[in-house]
C-alpha cells in the first residue's frame, strides 16, 4: 500500500512537472513567433524607407509603360480620409502613372473628392509640363462606382435586346463578347481593362469594380489607406512589371 | 500577429488514464483533452459526414458559405519535381479530394473549383486530351460516386459543355443526376468556364425571354441577371472566399460577376503542394475580416 502511495505521488509530481514544461514550451514558442513577426515588420518598414529614398536601385527604374491602365479601389469607409486619397493621387502622379496615354481608374470616391482629385490631376500635369518645357498633356482619370458594374451590364443587355431582337431583322442574332463590350461603351459604361488594380481597405476584395473589365487584371491588396506607404506602392508596381501572364 | 491557435494552459488540461512515461531518452507522452466548457465556440459540425470539431481558431458562425478555388500551379509543380505534366495534374486531382473532404467536414455549403477555362484550349493537344480523360475518369468512377454519396456531397458542373466530348457530357449529366438529392456540400466544377461567357449567355437568355414575352424590358436589372447566370441554381451563388494558388494575383476570367465582394486570398504555394493546414490558414485569414459590401459601419 505504501509503495502504491509512493508511486502515485511520483506520478502526480511528474504530471505537474510535465504540465509546467509544456506550458513553458508553449510560451517559448509563442515568444519566438512574436519575435519573428516583429522582425518581419521592422524589415518591411526598413525596406519601405529604402525604396522611398531611392537607395534600392532596382526600384528606381520602373518600366511604367507596362502599366497602361491602373485602377485604384478604395473602401468606402477609408475613402472618407480625403487627405490620404489626395496624397495617394500625388504619389501616383510622381511615379509617372498619371501621364499621357495612361489611364487611372478610381473607384470609391464621393463627388467632392472626385472634383478635388481632378484639380490635383490638372495641377500635376501642369507641373510636369512646366518642368519638361512642354505643353500640358491630357491625362485620363476615370472615376467609377458600383453602378458601373452590374447595373451597367443590365443596361447593356437592354440595348442588345433593342438592337437585335426588337428590330425587324429576322436572322437569329448570336451575341458575342464583343457585342457586350460595344454595348457597354454605347451606354456609357465602357472603358479599358486595367492592367493592375490596387485595393486600399481592410478587406481583400475589389469591391464591385466593373466585372467585365477585370478579366486579366492583376489585383494587389495594399492594406488600409491610413497606413499606406510610398515604398509599398512602388514595390507593388515594380512587382507587376515582372509578372508574366500565360492567358490560358 | 499570427500566433499558435491552441491553448495548453494547465487549467484546460485534464490528464486521461492513458498517461505514459518513458524514462531515459524519450520525452514523456501526455495524452490530454481540453475541457468541453472552454470550447463553447468550436461547435461540432455534422453535415451528412461524421461530426468533427473545428480546428482551434475557426468559428462555425464565421465559416464562409461558399469557397471558390482557382487551382493553379500543376505544371510548375511537375517541373519542379522533375515529373510529367500529367503527373502534376494527377497530384492536383488528389488535392481536390482532400479539399472536398475538408470543406465537407467544416460545414462549408458550396465549393467551386476552377478546373478548366475556355482559354485553356490553347494548351498542347496532349495535355488537353489528358485533362479531358482525367475529368471523364473522375466523373464516371463508381468509387468516387460512392464516396460522395457516403458524405452527402452533391456535384454539378458549370461551363460551356457543348465543347466537351459526348462521353464526358453524358458522364457529367449522370453524375449531376445521381448526386442531386444529396444535401451536404455542393461541389461545383467549373469546366470550360469563362466569367465573360457566363455574363454573355445570361444576356442571351434574358433577351430571348423578353422576345418571347416572358419578361418585360423594364424587368432587366442586376437581380434578374443573377438568376440567369450559371450559378443561379445554388443557394449561395456568390463566393465568400476565393483562394488562388501559385502566387498569381488575378481572377483569370473566373466568376467575374459573382466575385464582386469576395475575399481574395492569394498564396504562393502551388496547388499540389497545398495541405489541409494551408486551406485552414486561408479560412482563418477570412474569418476576422469585416466585410462591408460597399457600405459603411456606423459607430454608435
Amino acid at each position: 500500500m505504501d509503495l502504491g502511495n509512493e508511486v502515485q505521488k511520483i506520478l502526480s509530481w511528474t504530471s505537474v512537472c510535465g504540465n509546467l514544461a509544456l506550458h513553458l514550451i508553449w510560451l517559448i514558442v509563442h515568444l519566438i513567433i512574436n519575435v519573428w513577426y516583429s522582425a518581419l515588420g521592422i524589415a518591411h518598414v526598413v525596406e519601405n524607407t529604402l525604396i522611398s529614398s531611392g537607395l534600392l536601385k532596382s526600384y528606381n527604374a520602373i518600366n511604367i509603360s507596362k502599366v497602361r491602365y491602373l485602377a485604384v479601389v478604395i473602401d468606402s469607409e477609408e475613402a472618407r480620409q480625403t487627405s490620404k486619397v489626395l496624397e495617394l493621387l500625388r504619389w501616383l502622379a510622381s511615379i509617372g502613372v498619371l501621364k499621357k496615354s495612361q489611364t487611372a481608374i478610381i473607384e470609391g470616391l464621393n463627388k467632392s473628392q472626385k472634383a478635388t482629385a481632378s484639380k490635383i490631376k490638372s495641377q500635376e500635369a501642369i507641373v510636369e509640363g512646366s518642368n519638361h518645357g512642354t505643353l500640358v498633356e491630357h491625362v485620363d482619370l476615370e472615376f467609377v462606382s458600383f453602378a458601373d458594374s452590374k447595373p451597367a451590364v443590365a443596361k447593356a443587355a437592354n440595348l442588345l435586346f433593342a438592337k437585335h431582337y426588337a428590330s425587324t431583322i429576322l436572322e437569329k442574332p448570336n451575341f458575342t463578347e464583343s457585342d457586350i463590350s460595344e454595348a457597354l461603351q454605347a451606354v456609357g459604361y465602357g472603358g479599358p481593362e486595367p492592367d493592375l488594380l490596387l485595393v486600399y481597405g481592410p478587406v481583400r476584395c475589389h469591391l464591385g469594380f466593373p466585372a467585365w473589365r477585370i478579366r486579366y487584371t492583376e489585383i494587389v491588396h495594399m492594406g488600409p489607406l491610413k497606413s499606406m506607404k510610398f515604398g509599398s506602392l512602388i514595390k507593388a508596381i515594380h512587382k507587376f512589371t515582372k509578372v508574366h501572364q500565360n492567358y490560358g | 500577429m499570427l500566433s499558435l491557435r491552441f491553448s495548453l494552459s494547465p487549467s484546460n488540461i485534464t490528464l486521461t488514464k492513458k498517461n505514459q512515461y518513458h524514462f531515459g531518452t524519450k520525452f514523456p507522452k501526455v495524452f490530454a483533452t481540453t475541457t468541453s466548457s472552454s470550447n463553447s465556440d468550436n461547435g461540432n459540425v455534422g453535415l451528412g459526414g461524421p461530426e468533427v470539431a473545428l480546428p482551434e481558431g475557426l468559428k462555425r458562425e464565421l465559416m464562409p458559405k461558399h469557397v471558390a478555388v482557382i487551382m493553379d500551379g500543376h505544371r510548375r509543380w511537375a517541373r519542379q519535381k522533375g515529373l510529367s505534366v500529367e503527373q502534376g495534374h494527377r497530384a492536383g486531382g488528389e488535392k481536390m479530394r482532400v479539399l472536398t473532404h475538408l470543406c465537407s467536414q467544416l460545414g462549408i455549403k458550396v465549393l467551386t473549383l476552377f478546373a478548366f477555362s475556355t482559354e485553356n484550349w490553347i494548351r498542347p493537344k496532349e495535355e488537353v486530351g489528358f485533362l479531358m480523360k482525367l475529368f471523364l475518369d473522375t466523373a464516371s468512377s463508381q468509387e468516387n460516386l460512392d464516396k460522395w454519396t457516403r458524405n452527402d456531397i452533391r456535384v454539378s458542373c458549370i461551363g460551356d459543355k457543348s465543347m466537351l466530348s459526348k462521353p464526358l457530357r453524358e458522364a457529367l449529366t449522370l453524375l449531376e443526376e445521381k448526386t442531386k438529392s444529396n444535401s451536404g456540400l455542393h461541389v461545383m466544377i467549373a469546366l470550360n468556364y469563362s466569367g465573360r461567357h457566363d455574363i454573355l449567355q445570361a444576356t442571351k437568355r434574358i433577351a430571348k425571354k423578353v422576345n418571347n414575352r416572358l419578361l418585360e424590358v423594364e424587368d432587366i436589372d442586376k437581380n434578374l441577371f443573377e438568376q440567369e447566370l450559371e450559378t443561379h441554381c445554388i443557394e449561395f451563388p456568390e463566393p465568400d472566399l476565393l483562394i488562388r494558388t501559385s502566387g498569381e494575383q488575378r481572377l483569370s476570367n473566373f466568376m467575374l460577376w459573382q466575385l464582386a465582394y469576395t475575399e481574395l486570398y492569394f498564396t504562393n504555394k502551388l496547388f499540389p503542394d497545398m495541405e489541409e493546414a494551408d486551406f485552414i490558414e486561408a479560412l482563418m485569414s477570412f474569418q476576422p475580416r469585416q466585410r462591408r459590401y460597399g457600405g459603411y459601419i456606423t459607430k454608435t
